[in-house]
């Protein structure tokens, strides 16, 4: 008897930690995507913002907001998910390119966000083309400088 | 005893000789187009730990993290005591093109004398003549955190015996001048087949598999083949090649900025726009 009600208590001692598992699984995958929707989002921005400094669309300041707004919500809709947090990394199955060193030791991420938070700012203080053309750069650079200490190459 | 001894005689450095190194006064400009090409300060960067070094200067002694340990890449400015002051044009072209070093030592591949080699021996030297042309830092140099650094780098001279391809960049009659310039920077100095051509068993370049790509050298992710791409979608064009070589990520081209290419993308945006048409035309023919 005594062996049978060991072994029901194995048994569920193994569910109970294997849905915490999963469920820790789902935790970090959810975060990551939340990140990958965000980055997405962005690049989205991005290319009408990209079009307009090549030449290949009109300066439209409605285009301009448009496109800041939406990296506002992505920034604001990632920060709800708890997209940057450094659970994200504990348990994920689904694949990531961000690099560990975001979370590490004396990483100057804080200080990238917040570059690409200030350029945001500057850029939405525009009204005319010249004024966007000249802002634009340090927003791109924020992406870029991001990118290259925090992101892996993919495949 | 036999198999050392042929081990010793392959494995012997090979320096040029004297005879080797043309009449030539150096051109400035020109070896500054291709220390930039080169992206030679992106591994001869400054120290960090010393105070007051010119970041822009190649002075040396920051880590480079390679598979096979920590190497400290040396002082190129033209100071006297620890960088290239007291060089001879042979000592230099020795370096550059046949990984040798003054001392007369093999050098770690992670310099792409590998490519290098390809250049004409005058480009070479107006890339000394610039080098010349800077401020002297006084840096000295740092030795490279590698266990049985001394055997590695006599084996190594094996490894130029079978796989160090020393034959000189040749044009092809049949492009344009456009597009040998761009063959040129991009097999000669730019050395990106360093990273874009995947390497064969003994880790030399893999010639059958020219820029298709293939694990990245720091071990996560995969570095892109430079085969048809306009084909595949990632670039319009030209012109749009173009864009993305001078402007990276900051006007959205992916791919600009990770695994190292971010450096290069910086000194590609230095150029000469003819440079980066020409770079732009070749790489786009690469079907």
């Amino acid at each position: 008897m005594l062996s049978r009600n060991l072994f029901k208590s194995i048994a569920a001692g193994t569910i109970v930690l294997g849905l915490g598992f999963s469920l820790a699984y789902a935790a970090a995958d959810d975060q990551i995507k939340a990140r990958q929707a965000e980055m997405k989002a962005n690049g989205k921005a991005m290319g009408a913002l990209v079009a307009i400094m090549k030449g290949e669309a009109p300066y439209d300041a409605a285009t301009v907001k448009a496109s800041l707004d939406a990296m506002a919500a992505a920034d604001a809709a990632a920060g709800e998910a708890k997209a940057w947090d450094a659970s994200s990394m504990e348990g994920a199955t689904v694949e990531t390119w961000a690099k560990p060193e975001i979370w590490a030791e004396g990483s100057d991420i804080g200080a990238k966000y917040q570059a690409w938070v200030d350029a945001r700012a500057t850029l939405a203080a525009t009204t005319d083309e010249a004024g966007f053309k000249a802002a634009f750069p340090a927003l791109g650079q924020a992406c870029q400088s991001c990118h290259e200490s925090f992101r892996r190459p993919k495949g | 005893m036999l198999g050392f001894t042929a081990f010793w005689l392959v494995s012997a450095p090979r320096p040029l000789p004297a005879s080797a190194i043309p009449a030539h006064a150096g051109n400035i400009a020109n070896g500054e187009i291709l220390y930039t090409a080169g992206g030679c300060r992106n591994c001869h960067k400054s120290n960090a730990e010393q105070a007051g070094l010119d970041p822009d200067l190649p002075s040396g002694g920051f880590p480079l993290k390679t598979p096979i340990g920590v190497l400290y890449p040396p002082n190129l400015t033209p100071d006297a005591e620890t960088g290239i002051g007291n060089w001879s044009d042979l000592d230099f072209v020795n370096a550059v093109q046949r990984g040798i070093s003054k001392s007369g030592q093999h050098l770690i591949p992670a310099f792409p004398y590998t490519s290098y080699a390809a250049m004409p021996v005058e480009d070479v030297l107006d890339i000394k003549a610039y080098l010349m042309s800077l401020p002297p830092v006084s840096s000295p140099s740092r030795e490279a955190g590698i266990p049985i650094a001394f055997l590695l780098r006599r084996g190594l001279g094996l490894w130029k015996f079978l796989g160090l391809d020393t034959a000189p960049w040749q044009p092809d009659s049949s492009q344009t001048a456009t597009w040998n310039r761009g063959s040129y920077l991009v097999n000669g100095p730019g050395h990106c087949g360093e990273c874009h051509t995947p390497r064969n068993l003994i880790m030399a370049r893999d010639g059958s598999r020219f820029m298709m790509g293939g694990p990245h050298p720091e071990g996560q992710g995969k570095v892109p083949s430079l085969h048809g791409l306009v084909e595949t979608g990632r670039y319009k064009d030209q012109k749009d090649l173009v864009l993305a070589l001078q402007n990276g990520e900051v006007f959205g081209y992916e791919n600009m900025s990770s695994g190292g290419m971010g450096q290069v993308q910086a000194n590609m945006a230095k150029l000469p726009q003819a440079d980066v048409e020409a770079i732009a035309e070749y790489l786009i023919s690469l079907k």
